[in-house]
This record gives structure tokens, sequence and C-alpha cells, in this order.
């Protein structure tokens, strides 16, 4: 595991300001927010920066992340890689969760971040004595097939997840869970699974994991919301007389389409309810694209070459006053 | 392990369920349905009696995080998730016209 620099991740001074920290924070989450940025690692980035804001914007993480840091600084890794610390290693610091600051800002942190700080969040300010707390919920995001959407599914999710041990220390360990993926699911839609999120304290349950949806790139569909987009090729002669064409459907059948006389390009066909599934269920709309045939034999280039004698006042630049 | 699963679609949020994903505290929850942030079925139903969908926690999950990367308050934050969701819906018709 490698040490992150939280600083050098905002571009800040060891000795930043709360107000620098902040300011840096918010001038590159503009910049790498995924619905502006045109960086290609935009997503990759903002994780980066979401994490060093973490650590750095709360005086107690900040404090001890340093303190670790000296350590690293010092020598603690002869190999140049970062092991985590030995349990308590972070006595007399306390970990505050601040306002706005929840198990589900974590979701998307790295391998090292959990090592250090992985569920502290939640342990600040505990009282000595008898401490009862429900676990917190968790957020992580599960990529399935548009098949899988369609149909149903089972899948595995490797997670990794904080267990606290007998000493009532956190740490973390692999966990493989069983997820029923129901038919007819869409992207941005959350799973949750009861008791799969954090432990909780003093014997009350643990809280629950949210997944939300995504759905893997398909090579036919495009999913929007509810509705499936495909393009549909057609030959110039299926457009300008109309046609029956046959089309597979994301269900795994096929179906007999007509094809409008005088279709154009891009015109936009729909099929009823032939979408992703659920009590309304989305459309799939298949998308006109005319294609030539090649003028590569001399049949062919006679057949353009009539076509253009029958259609003499054809003229597509019309509009372009030239 | 085999895990219970439900949709939400299917077992829509409480507010304290909803509250509690997003790790906040209920009244938090109140005053996003106050500036519209999320809707609810009934509003003039007592809190207790709402139910919340995927979209609602969607939107709840940013805006906490509006509110706390950018100290957006809340009608900035509900302008903002407009704005983004005009945004998609009109990238999704230029996907579905062939122009993007």
């Amino acid at each position: 595991m490698d040490f992150k620099d939280y600083y050098s991740a905002l571009g800040v001074a060891r000795d930043a300001s709360e107000d620098d920290i902040r300011k840096a924070y918010r001038k590159l989450a503009r910049k790498y927010h995924p619905d502006v940025s045109k960086e290609a690692d935009a997503d990759a980035k903002m994780r980066e920066i979401n994490e060093a804001r973490d650590v750095l914007s709360d005086k107690e993480k900040r404090a001890a992340y340093d303190q670790l840091a000296d350590h690293v600084a010092r020598g603690g890794s002869p190999d140049g890689h970062f092991r985590p610390p030995p349990p308590g290693w972070d006595e007399g610091f306390e970990f505050h969760r601040g306002p706005g600051q929840g198990p589900a800002d974590h979701a998307d942190f790295s391998e090292f971040f959990s090592s250090i700080f992985g569920g502290r969040g939640n342990m600040g300010g505990a009282p000595r004595g008898p401490y009862r707390e429900r676990g917190e919920d968790h957020h992580a995001a599960i990529e399935i097939s548009l098949e899988d959407a369609l149909h149903g599914a089972e899948r595995q999710l490797s997670l990794r997840a904080q267990e606290i041990d007998a000493q009532g220390r956190p740490h973390l360990v692999n966990r493989t869970l069983d997820v029923k993926i129901p038919a007819g699911v869409r992207p941005g839609q959350y799973i949750r699974l009861a008791g799969q999120g954090l432990p909780g304290h003093g014997g009350e349950p643990a809280g629950d994991l949210y997944l939300e949806v995504r759905i893997a790139p398909h090579r036919l569909y495009r999913v929007e919301g509810s509705d499936l987009y495909m393009t549909l090729p057609v030959t110039p002669t299926e457009a300008a007389l109309g046609a029956h064409v046959t089309v597979p459907t994301p269900s795994g059948g096929h179906v007999d389409v007509a094809i409008p006389k005088g279709a154009r390009n891009g015109m936009k066909l729909r099929l009823k309810e032939r979408g992703l599934g659920g009590k309304t269920p989305g459309h799939l709309y298949l998308l006109i694209e005319i294609a030539l045939p090649p003028a590569s034999n001399d049949a062919a280039r006679a057949a353009y070459e009539a076509l253009a004698k029958a259609t003499p006042s054809f003229d597509p630049r019309m509009n372009l006053g030239a | 392990m085999r895990a219970v699963t439900t949709i939400i679609e299917s077992t829509p949020l409480t507010l304290g369920e909803l509250a509690r994903a997003v790790g906040a505290e209920d009244q938090w929850v109140v005053r996003l349905v106050e500036v519209e942030i999320l809707q609810v079925d009934a509003p003039d139903e007592p809190p207790e009696r709402w139910h919340f969908r995927s979209d609602a926690l969607q939107r709840a999950l940013a805006a906490r995080r509006l509110e706390r990367d950018f100290g957006a308050n809340l009608d900035t934050a509900a302008l903002i998730l407009d704005l983004q969701a005009e945004l998609r819906r009109v990238r999704a018709l230029m996907h579905a016209h062939g122009l993007a």
C-alpha cells in the first residue's frame, strides 16, 4: 500500500490554514466535477481530492495523519511502502463526525484511508461505560449487465468491510455477499441489504448497505432511465419505399418492425414497453440510420446513375443557397 | 453470505431510514422537502408517514455533498440539482437525436 500525500493531492502546503484547504478543495472539486469536467480521469481525481479533504478538513484526523506522515518520513517504511499502523497508533486522538460527514462519503475512499480512519468517524466522543448505537449505513455501487437488469440475477459482490473484534477494535475483512438483482431494475436505483452496513455497538443492530445500480455499456443498446435506444441501419431502398425488417429485442427474442415509406436518417421508431421492466416498463427506441451500399461493381454504379437520372430535380443542397 | 435484498422501489424508505442512509438528522430531510429538493406523494401528511424512493436517496446524497463541499445552503443546492437534472435531460435528448 502506498502512503498517500493528501497535501499534494490538494496542492497545499503542510501548514495550510483551514481556509486554504477549503479554497483549494472547492477549486479542484469544480474542475473535476463529473458533470462539467472534460478531464479523462475526473472520477479518480474527484475521489482523491474528496479523500484528502475528508482528512485535512478535520482537525483531529489531520493531526493524526500528520503524526503518521512524520513517522513515515523518519523511515517508518524501509521498503518505501506504507503498512497500516498497529492498533493503538491513534491513542490520544478522537475522531468526531463533523456536520455533513456521513458514512455515505467514504464508500469510494482508498484502502489507505480505510486502514487509517475506517469507521473511526463513528467512534469519537463515545462515552465510557455501556455504549449503544446502531451501526451506520454504508454505500457502494454495483455494475450489472443489461441482461441481468432485464431478467434479474444473483451476483456475488466482494466488499471490504469493517468488523469489531473482541477487544472492541475495528478491523477490515473481505466479505463476499450474494446479492439478488430484481428483474426490471434501472440505473440509479438502490438495492438495500439489511444488516450489511457497519456493525452496531452494545448489542445494537448493524446498519444497512445501499448498492447503487449501474448498467455496463452494451453492444447494441444504450440505457436512458427505463428506455433503451438502438441504432437500426436500413438501406436507402428500405428507407425510401418502406420495408419490414427483423430486429433483436433486449429480452432475447426478435420482432418484425415496419419501416415507414420515406423514413429519414435519425427518425425514431418506438417499440412500446420493450425497454426495462418494472411497474411502468420503458420503451425501446430504434434510431434509423441509412447505410449506403458501396458502388463497388458495374451493376451498383449503373444503379446509382439510374437513380440520379430518375430524380433530376432532387437537390439535397437546395437550402444552402449556393 | 446470502443477504436480505430489497429494492427501494418496492419497499420505500421512511423519513428516518432516509436520514440515516445519508448520515443526517430527520429534520434535515424535512427541510429538503420544504425547499422541494425532495417530493413526497402527500406533503400534508405528517412526516412519519412519508415515503422515499431511489431518486430521493440520490438527490439527498447530492444535496448533502453540495452542502458539505461548497457550503451551499439548501435553496442554492435545490437550484443546482434542478440545473443538473436539466443538463442530463438535454444531454439524453441530444444522444437520442444522434447529436452527441
